[in-house]
């Protein structure tokens, strides 16, 4: 503390620091300030407003009160399956992104050798474009002349037995699963990332006294593992649950919604309305559902992580 | 003293602050107008019209090269391209619409559906101006111009017609011994033709389909058996795809699918699209309109067009529609506009260059039964199919209403695709896609 006083005032008078320097501060937060207010926070007020008005972008809006959000609720069938394609994502995505990252974290938390190309590999999908990503994969699930079922119609005619792909993108039960996968391959590197330094800040003593008391691998991983990550584990759940409510480019570019709107998402509505139909105001209505939603879930998320998540790690507090 | 001092810096940097600011929202502002004024204000200068589209790079060239031609016979209109990938480029006209600012609005531009824009009144109405310089408009296929009109006026002229034939590959039909399709072929005769056309290897899988067309013209197997989406496609009451014709239509086309003689179309777009699959022989039919004309001849493949097969108790149905150039309601020059316009959809103008470029069917039959479409002297052979095809080409394949996109997209697509896959039986289904639309037309105050 004195040092660094002392170098301070030994400083010239322009580079010491003065009362009023905050305005050098706000100079410099002005750039992402300005964007901030022009991307984000003027449409975000005024997408609400929108959301009152009949808008097809070329004509003057016409103000409809609440009958974007009241048609949306009682009459919009289309609305009601997107809602459960957008559950199904979440539920399964989720969970399974969470569990996959887990395991691969500590699989290369065994201090294996060659630690950094394994992280490269799984980490790799992380910053691949996802369009490219989504259009290899189409090519991937095609059934007709797809890789993956390719190596099943040899399977097939090699054993004789009646074994056939499935046609992935064109069957309503079989895009879901595809469009799972394609996240998690996507995803699941960057789970397993932060599980990774999650993992290094667990303290080896929890382990070694674990051990002299003669607990399992398994009950290791249970009763020290799990709680110490679960922080960790808290945070990838609700940023999670975010992008998953928000899953569109997947399926946008893999199978355009379909089929017959199996993979219509939320998001893929609310472009679907604004753009597609022309309809701004019932897209933005759209909008604001899903905010609620996403607000709710995550409030009830935090509620409920008292009861499971231990802030214990990182020692003094 | 030491409050003013620091008074005086507040306000000098109050100042920097500001001025970033105003910096920093001026850059979002259009710099374009400045530029554009000045032009206006020169009186001498020639006049220029900005001329919008989308397209690939090869397609932008060949729109250069008709400004460019116009350009030659025309000195004092200049004609600058506004060219967009047709991803972005109907977010970006409507944006530039929204602006209401005249100076970054095309004069002339691409688009389609046109009834989308003309009933939000950002079109010229094009009636005075054909009246008052005697444009043929009779020389547009039968129905073709009404895709462009609007309560009963014109807001833009067609480029092209968009309809569909039957091409073939050759070397297949060579191949497995099948004579090449004619003007005398059925639906019968097609799926007997198929029959011999695809290969299933012994696991079941299909190495070859006999034909591929994109999902979304299944309405012309509908449309040849007399059957229509709605009950009027202009101002609609009812759904009318629960019509016994309807059914008995979607009912071949999923056979076709079944006996995998038909290619399913979400597996064909994954695959790269129908130009991709006939030309790498995956599928030795495709049903597509003229555009693949010069990516097939480029590739020099061996093949031929024909009419679509119909049923027997039907008739040819070709979808009178195409995208359409239009006149911006906030154009500054529309004398020079029009002036461009009616060039562009003229014989001697646009149309021959557009021809002669090989990737469409022309607007004007004129122009289509002139040497430049007819005797090109490339492949395909049996250009006659076009005309053929032109000349039974009739309204309806999509509706003239701005909901439509609506329709189509949330009701029709989606339960034609449940249809297909087999999810529905063919009648329940569209019985239960006409109870969405009757809905929604209900819903929405149809007919207005």
């Amino acid at each position: 503390m004195t040092a660094s006083t002392s170098s301070h005032s030994s400083l010239p008078r322009w580079r010491r620091y003065q009362p009023d320097q905050q305005w050098e501060a706000y100079l410099f937060l002005l750039p992402s300030f300005a964007g901030f207010l022009i991307f984000v926070a003027i449409p975000v007020v005024a997408s609400l407003a929108l959301s009152l008005f009949e808008w097809s972008l070329l004509s003057p809006p016409e103000f409809v009160g609440f009958k974007n959000y009241t048609q949306l609720l009682s009459s919009d069938l289309v609305f009601r399956k997107v809602l459960f394609n957008t559950f199904y994502f979440i539920v399964t995505i989720v969970p399974l992104q969470l569990a996959f990252g887990l395991l691969l974290a500590v699989a290369l938390n065994q201090g294996l050798r060659g630690l950094e190309v394994y992280r490269l590999i799984y980490f790799m999908p992380v910053v691949t474009t996802i369009v490219a990503a989504a259009l290899v994969f189409q090519w991937f699930f095609n059934r007709d002349f797809g890789i993956l079922a390719a190596a099943i119609w040899e399977l097939g005619s090699k054993t004789g037995l009646p074994i056939r792909p499935p046609d992935w993108l064109n069957d309503p039960d079989w895009a879901k699963p595809a469009v799972v996968i394609l996240t998690l391959w996507k995803n699941t590197g960057f789970t397993m990332v932060i599980y990774l330094a999650a993992l290094q800040g667990v303290p080896a003593e929890l382990y070694d006294a674990a051990k002299v008391d003669g607990a399992s691998a398994w009950q290791r991983f249970r009763s020290v593992t799990f709680p110490m990550v679960s922080p960790t584990t808290f945070f990838l759940m609700v940023i999670q649950m975010i992008g998953a409510f928000q899953l569109f480019s997947e399926a946008f570019v893999m199978t355009q919604g379909g089929p017959a709107q199996a993979t219509l998402t939320i998001v893929y509505y609310i472009y679907q309305m604004a753009f597609e139909f022309q309809r701004m105001g019932r897209g933005a209505a759209v909008a604001w559902v899903l905010f609620i939603f996403i607000f709710i879930f995550t409030l009830v998320q935090t509620r409920l992580q008292r009861r499971w998540v231990h802030y214990e790690a990182g020692g003094e507090s | 003293m030491q409050n003013r001092q620091w008074q005086n810096r507040f306000s000098f940097k109050a100042l920097i602050v500001l001025a970033l600011a105003a910096l920093l929202l001026s850059a979002c502002a259009p710099i374009a107008p400045a530029a554009d004024s000045g032009m206006e204000m020169a009186d001498e200068g020639p006049v220029t019209i900005t001329w919008a589209m989308w397209g690939s790079p090869a397609e932008v060239a060949t729109h250069q090269s008709v400004a460019d031609a116009f350009m030659e016979e025309q000195s004092d209109i200049v004609i600058e391209i506004l060219a967009e990938p047709w991803g972005d480029y109907f977010t970006k006209i409507k944006t530039l619409w929204a602006s209401g600012d005249s100076s970054v609005v095309p004069d002339v531009l691409f688009l389609s559906p046109i009834v989308n824009y003309a009933s939000e009144g950002v079109l010229e109405n094009l009636d005075p101006w054909i009246e008052a310089s005697g444009y043929n408009v009779d020389d547009y296929w039968p129905s073709l111009l009404e895709y462009a009109m609007y309560d009963g006026s014109v807001y833009g002229f067609p480029r092209d017609i968009g309809l569909e034939v039957l091409y073939y590959n050759k070397d297949i039909f060579d191949e497995v011994g099948v004579p090449y399709p004619d003007d005398t072929w059925t639906w019968d005769d097609l799926a007997a033709a198929a029959e011999q056309l695809t290969v299933v290897e012994d696991s079941g899988r299909v190495s070859r389909y006999a034909l591929g067309m994109e999902g979304g013209k299944w309405m012309i197997w509908v449309m040849q058996k007399g059957g229509m989406a709605l009950d009027d496609m202009r101002n609609p009451s009812s759904c009318a795809l629960n019509e016994p014709g309807v059914v008995e239509a979607v009912q071949f086309f999923k056979d076709m699918i079944d006996n995998n003689y038909f290619m399913p179309p979400a597996n064909m777009s994954q695959a790269g699209g129908d130009a991709a699959v006939f030309q790498s022989g995956q599928v030795a039919m495709i049903i597509q309109n003229a555009s693949r004309v010069s990516a097939f001849n480029a590739a020099g493949m061996n093949y031929d067009v024909s009419v679509i097969p119909i049923p027997a108790d039907g008739h040819r149905a070709s979808a009178a529609g195409g995208a359409a150039w239009v006149m911006s309601a906030l154009s500054d020059n529309k004398e020079e506009a029009w002036t461009f316009l009616s060039w562009l959809q003229s014989t001697n103008g646009g149309q021959r260059i557009y021809t002669a470029s090989g990737e469409i069917l022309p607007a004007l039959q004129s122009t289509a039964k002139s040497d430049a479409f007819l005797n090109s002297g490339q492949p395909p052979a049996n250009r006659q199919a076009f005309i053929t095809e032109g000349e039974n080409a009739r309204m309806g394949r999509i509706g003239y209403f701005v909901e439509w996109s609506q329709i189509g997209g949330s009701f029709i697509n989606p339960g034609r695709d449940q249809i297909l896959i087999g999810e529905v039986g063919v009648a329940d289904g569209l019985n239960s896609i006409c109870e969405q639309v009757d809905a929604f037309l209900e819903e929405n105050g149809f007919p207005k």
